[in-house]
């Protein structure tokens, strides 16, 4: 105990750093302001916004990139209760009880009690983070490369099945993240590989890049073929605060959305969208009286946010304590990390603790900032919602270009940019989901000198390799869980999920 | 969703070759043999002590493998739940011009193909947004214009100002011809300045005015 509250004040120390606050501040900002904007996600965003990061040190990257993701959950709820438009996939459930709320006047409520429940499951969330992140790591400390392997595996086989659409497709995606991550100079002998013998290729794919192609380009070009819409806002917010029947209504809603949502948020997988759901779905079966559901319950807005928001924060902890990102937005942190010269892994605690304890208590520091930006300042987001589609995407087309250009001062980057834009566009259009190509791209390398080395230690016999009981459990999970998924009960569970998002 | 989709989906049986299955599982296989051509010479190893090459092939192996069940799904996937594969050519075309150029103007260089001079961010940066900008169906020229110089002046401050961040702001000729005693700074300052009342002025005449007008 007394060792946490010496980490939480180590994490308190760097964090209250002028520039940190700053950083912490903006990716609060930023993150809140394209949770509002619908068409564009957390995952562009931060795609986009690295290269900015890349003159702060590595603590305040991270601290400033984790804002925009915590942050993108509050601005989501903001525009699905006021417009009934969720801004990100993680508050499409939010809509359902809180746009209905809006119309019963009662907005400025449902704002309240999300922004409360999501603070309150930030705070749990971040105290969970601190608690589990040394055990957790102290465990990855020990593992073989056998293990890491076969850990690798579950999480990917996770990410894959509990993303949404095609099995088959996704794990298209994942093989050409992975055979991307291979190009370039071998690791060991330096030699050219996959590289067509063109130079540009031999640094191999710059992840910035390729995110900021395939999800912050392609998405324009998607956004493109659509009408656009003025959205109609409604005009009475009502009293933001919660009176005290509301929050006895929903302190058991918050409390479990806290709970489902960290849990769900530390497996691999879309955890905040995930856990909405769930959390909808429990509150829903829990309460006295189901039949309100969807007609402005509080409760069907407070389980969710407080779920989104726990799980937004935990999904951090693969990464910073294993190595291994969870989702596409992790992979891009994760990227962000090893650009800055911190390797993602189980060291990281050890070897820069200002880092890890900084960014577990900028969660908590930024979602106080949170509640302030979002609740009073409501009206400004609301504003933001006028900015039209055609304005914001030449916007956005600059500063990727710039912004792109200046890491590096190559224009062969920009291009790259363009063509990894159009080949996400082109998936999309085919119904392939890029984002398990992230996760390949980012954890291919390690994928292969982890088995190279397994399989090195084992003297190049398979049976050894998997006999390691460890091993043999994580890799016989993956099976059994690519098994369940492709039961046909379960095969269309996942089919009417993915039709509801 | 403020956005819907403009035009709905063709009418009628999709043909075949047109299934996004189809398409998706062809790209996949041609993918596989362009990896498979490329790992052609690196090393397998062996088990112990496995070569370069031996997870791009083993990876292009699963790629086809993959490509060809999806393909198949197409092939077989009743009438009424296939997709017709669209893609929409002229905005893509627009926005891939705009980056290119920015590419290959904003320092120049000699690209192989093609030998450009170095335009800088206040000469490309308008010209990216305009163009970009006129891929939208809604597209006002004018606003594209305030847009334009608006937008170059604020990235002119933040990028090499404020981050000091290397992306040359003027175009080459013009660089080399400021007077020392004004300085690279003070002349970028003036700059964006400069953009920034333009793109204002243009708000005034062009939007405003028109407005008032109306």
């Amino acid at each position: 105990m007394t060792e946490l509250l010496a980490h939480l004040y180590l994490g308190f120390s760097v964090i209250l750093s002028v520039e940190n606050i700053f950083l912490c501040l903006i990716g609060c900002l930023v993150g809140t302001l394209i949770g509002v904007l619908p068409g564009i996600g957390p995952l562009a965003t931060i795609a986009i916004l690295m290269p900015l990061t890349y003159n702060a040190d590595a603590a305040g990257a991270i601290i400033m990139l984790a804002g925009i993701y915590y942050g993108a959950q509050y601005g989501g709820s903001t525009t699905a209760i006021l417009v009934n438009m969720p801004g990100e996939s993680s508050s499409v459930v939010t809509a359902l009880d809180g746009h209905e709320m809006a119309r019963q006047g009662k907005a400025g409520k449902a704002l309240g009690i999300a922004a409360i429940g999501s603070f309150i499951a930030g705070c749990f969330a971040t105290l969970l983070v601190a608690a589990v992140a040394i055990p957790l790591s102290r465990l990855a400390l020990g593992f073989t490369a056998g293990n890491y392997f076969a850990l690798m595996v579950l999480g990917l086989t996770l990410a894959i099945v509990l993303g949404s659409g095609s099995l088959l497709k996704a794990f298209c995606m994942l093989l050409i993240g992975v055979i991307m991550a291979l190009v370039g100079a071998d690791q060991i002998t330096g030699a050219p590989r996959l590289t067509f013998g063109s130079s540009v290729l031999y640094d191999g794919f710059n992840i910035a890049v390729v995110a900021m192609g395939l999800f912050g380009i392609a998405e324009i070009f998607r956004n493109l073929e659509l009408r656009e819409h003025r959205p109609f806002v409604t005009s009475t917010v009502g009293g933001l605060l919660p009176n005290r029947q509301d929050m006895k209504d929903s302190a058991g809603a918050i409390t479990r959305g806290s709970l489902l949502g960290a849990i769900i948020g530390i497996i691999p997988g879309n955890g905040a969208t995930l856990s909405t759901f769930a959390s909808y779905v429990l509150e829903k079966r829990l309460s006295k009286h189901p039949e309100t559901f969807g007609k402005g319950a509080i409760q069907g807005v407070a389980g969710p946010e407080s779920a989104n928001n726990a799980a937004a924060q935990t999904t951090f902890v693969p990464l910073l304590t294993l190595g291994l990102p969870s989702t596409a937005v992790m992979a891009l942190v994760g990227g962000a990390m090893t650009l800055h010269g911190v390797v993602p892994g189980p060291q990281v605690i050890d070897m820069h603790p200002e880092l890890f304890w900084g960014v577990v208590t900028s969660m908590w520091l930024g979602n106080l900032m949170l509640v302030i930006i979002n609740l009073p300042l409501i009206g400004i987001w609301v504003k933001f919602l006028k900015v039209p589609y055609h304005l914001l995407f030449p916007t956005i087309i600059l500063i990727c270009c710039v912004g792109i250009y200046s890491v590096n001062s190559r224009a062969t980057d920009v291009l790259m940019v363009a063509a990894f834009g159009v080949v996400g566009y082109l998936l999309i259009r085919l119904k392939f989901e890029p984002a398990p190509l992230l996760l390949g791209l980012v954890l291919g390398g390690m994928l292969e000198e982890s088995l190279r080395r397994g399989l090195i230690l084992s003297r190049g016999n398979v049976w050894t390799f998997l006999s390691d009981p460890l091993t043999l459990v994580l890799i016989g999970l993956s099976i059994v869980i690519v098994g369940s998924a492709l039961m046909p009960a379960i095969s269309r569970r996942r089919e009417v999920l993915v039709e509801d998002e | 969703m403020t956005y819907q989709a403009a035009e709905p989906n063709g009418q009628g049986p999709v043909p075949l070759h047109a299934r996004i299955e189809v398409v998706g599982g062809v790209l996949m296989i041609a993918l596989a043999a362009l990896v498979w051509f490329g790992a052609i010479d690196l090393a397998l190893g062996s088990l112990t002590n496995f070569g370069s090459g031996a997870l791009p092939k083993l990876l292009s192996i699963l790629l086809g493998a993959s490509g060809a069940a999806i393909f198949v799904q197409g092939l077989l996937r009743p009438d009424a739940g296939s997709e017709h594969f669209q893609f929409a050519v002229r905005p893509v075309a627009i926005v891939v011009v705009a980056i290119v150029l920015f590419a290959l103007f904003i320092r120049g260089g000699n690209f192989g193909f093609i030998s450009t001079p170095q335009l800088g961010l206040c000469i490309v940066g308008p010209i990216t947004v305009f163009l970009a900008g006129s891929a939208s169906p809604q597209a006002s020229f004018r606003e594209l214009l305030v847009l334009s110089f608006g937008l170059t002046a604020m990235m002119l401050f933040v990028f090499p100002d404020l981050l000091r961040l290397g992306i040359p702001p003027f175009p080459g000729v013009l660089q080399d011809s400021i007077p020392p005693a004004l300085g690279r700074e003070t002349a970028l300052r003036i700059t964006y300045v400069g953009y920034g009342a333009i793109a204002v002025a243009l708000y005034a005449l062009l939007i405003r005015g028109d407005r008032s007008a109306a």
